[in-house]
């Protein structure tokens, strides 16, 4: 059963430093605001999660909050590389960042056989890449019908799974509609699960392609209108495309970087 | 009044074109200005049945300006979570662009040097370990150089062929490295060696040339085609509907 729940107090309860957090959210739908709540709360050594880490993650790592990458892609989107990102991996600033790289695919099964239940997943992927030396959560693993040798990737299950969404109703339960990723194997593979939602109303309709989450899936439900900006949520906000574009200037240089998250994101107290 | 003859940019748009020549009802995934406006004018032109999607999540039909929303029908809808359901089935044909490639075909998008300290770190290898042994791939290299063809990548984050056969049938199954496309030629693999060969070499561009930007050697045969022109229709398609403001020469500058 989900509760409804300032987001400060939800990040200060589900979130801890060291844990493994996941926030997923592809093209729109990314949780901005949760991740700068993260930032403000200074959570350290975090193992962070993401099929595609972009702008927000870059904020992350730069302010020193991760030890660890688990990842497919990471970028600017439409834009370039992210520079922090790149700092820490290159330089080691503000702190080394450890990388555990995947692909898409072994990524989306790894979430999908921790909603399962199961220990691993299995694909077809990796095999011949350097990655299966690169990478110790790819391992080769036989066919027992057919004995062609293929790739385990173990399950992935988060601490916690942060995603933003539509709306919620006021029993907690989710909807998010338009391009969905993988929020809800991420969700359902989590031990714990943040919503953040653009609204709360009465009545769930029903919406084509919608995923909805039941409250027993959730823990809890914070309401940040507006709280994937940069990003967008479909039917609510658009992209703000002029900010991913100013953003590769900002995060560039460590002192440009740590100013705009300054003024930006740790003394407010809300977010934008 | 016949129009301007094709200039190298326009070249390539047409050889990123032929390398969907008959895929069928696929799904067409380039990436890169270059590789998308060959896509659609492949579309526009010999292979009618090839899906492309908005660069979102919608398949649409119909033929509309790069950088510009799609004007034609949505015929479907396919959004990040399903598109893995096209890539294991094998019904999908991808251009991506390689940061190194070897005459194998191992491609690296993930790091440049050494991979736990790496020097650049690039994007990560995204789909690469799954789409050259799931589906048709090719790769698409906007400047053709030492940089980019290189005796050893850095990394494999895409399979090549002598990696594949060494991992055996799990790679080598439903391999299937199609051309590499580049400002300077086409290229393929010998089916022998499976090292890489030119296939041709664009108009006003050498062989020589073609060698001396490439950091391993190529098979070369006894006559070298030279890439074909675009007709007339092709040109006034991709200079009036599909890139009408010339962002093919972001890519490739002539």
């Amino acid at each position: 059963m989900a509760q409804i729940v300032p987001l400060a107090a939800a990040v200060a309860d589900l979130i801890h430093d060291g844990d493994t957090v996941a926030l997923e959210g592809f093209t729109h739908l990314i949780p901005f605001a949760a991740g700068h709540e993260i930032i403000r709360q200074r959570r350290t050594d975090l193992t962070l999660v993401r099929m595609t880490p972009d702008v927000i993650f870059d904020q992350l790592i730069g302010m020193g909050c991760a030890r660890k990458l688990v990842f497919s892609w990471g970028g600017n989107p439409g834009v370039g590389s992210l520079h922090r990102f790149r700092d820490a991996v290159e330089a080691g600033w503000p702190r080394p960042l450890e990388l555990e790289e995947h692909s898409h695919a072994g990524m989306a099964n790894r979430y999908v056989a921790g909603a399962s239940g199961l220990p691993f997943a299995v694909l077809r992927g990796y095999v011949g890449t350097d990655l299966v030396a690169q990478t110790s959560t790819i391992k080769p693993i036989t066919c027992p019908f057919t004995g062609e040798v293929l790739t385990a990737v173990p399950a992935l299950r988060p601490d916690v799974t942060v995603i933003h969404a539509q709306r919620a109703d006021r029993a907690g339960n989710v909807q998010l509609w338009g391009i969905v990723g993988v929020q809800k194997e991420a969700v359902l593979a989590a031990q714990r699960s943040l919503v953040t939602v653009e609204e709360v109303v009465d009545t769930l309709d029903p919406r084509p392609g919608a995923v909805v989450l039941p409250t027993w899936a959730v823990t809890a439900v914070a309401v940040v209108p507006g709280g994937a900006h940069p990003s967008y949520a479909q039917g609510y906000s658009v992209r703000d495309n002029d900010f991913y574009v100013a953003w590769d200037a900002i995060s560039r240089d460590r002192e440009t970087f740590l100013a705009w998250m300054r003024a930006n994101v740790l003394e407010v107290g809300r977010d934008h | 009044m016949s129009p301007a003859p094709a200039d190298r940019a326009e070249i390539c748009v047409v050889a990123c074109a032929e390398a969907f020549r008959g895929n069928g009802e696929i799904l067409g995934a380039p990436i890169g200005i270059v590789p998308i406006i060959g896509a659609r004018l492949a579309r526009a032109t010999f292979e009618p049945d090839l899906l492309l999607t908005d660069g979102e999540a919608h398949l649409v039909y119909g033929t509309w300006p790069v950088g510009e929303p799609p004007s034609g029908a949505t015929e479907g809808w396919l959004p990040y979570r399903a598109v893995f359901d096209v890539v294991w089935s094998g019904r999908r044909h991808v251009i991506m662009t390689p940061s190194q490639i070897d005459s194998y075909g191992n491609t690296n998008i993930s790091a440049i040097g050494d991979y736990a300290r790496p020097t650049v770190q690039l994007l990560g290898v995204r789909g690469a370990p799954g789409n050259a042994v799931s589906h048709p791939t090719s790769y698409w290299v906007p400047k053709h150089s030492r940089r980019v063809f290189v005796p050893r990548v850095d990394s494999v984050s895409g399979v090549g062929w002598d990696n594949a056969r060494k991992a055996g049938p799990a790679a080598t199954e439903f391999m299937d490295l199609r051309v590499v496309i580049t400002d300077l030629g086409v290229f393929d693999w010998e089916t022998e060696t499976r090292q890489m060969r030119i296939r041709s070499v664009h108009p006003g561009v050498t062989v020589d040339e073609v060698l001396a930007a490439t950091g391993f050697p190529l098979i070369v045969g006894d006559e070298v085609p030279t890439t074909r022109e675009p007709d007339e229709t092709e040109l006034r398609l991709i200079r009036e509907v599909i890139d009408p403001h010339g962002a093919r020469y972001r890519e490739v500058k002539v």
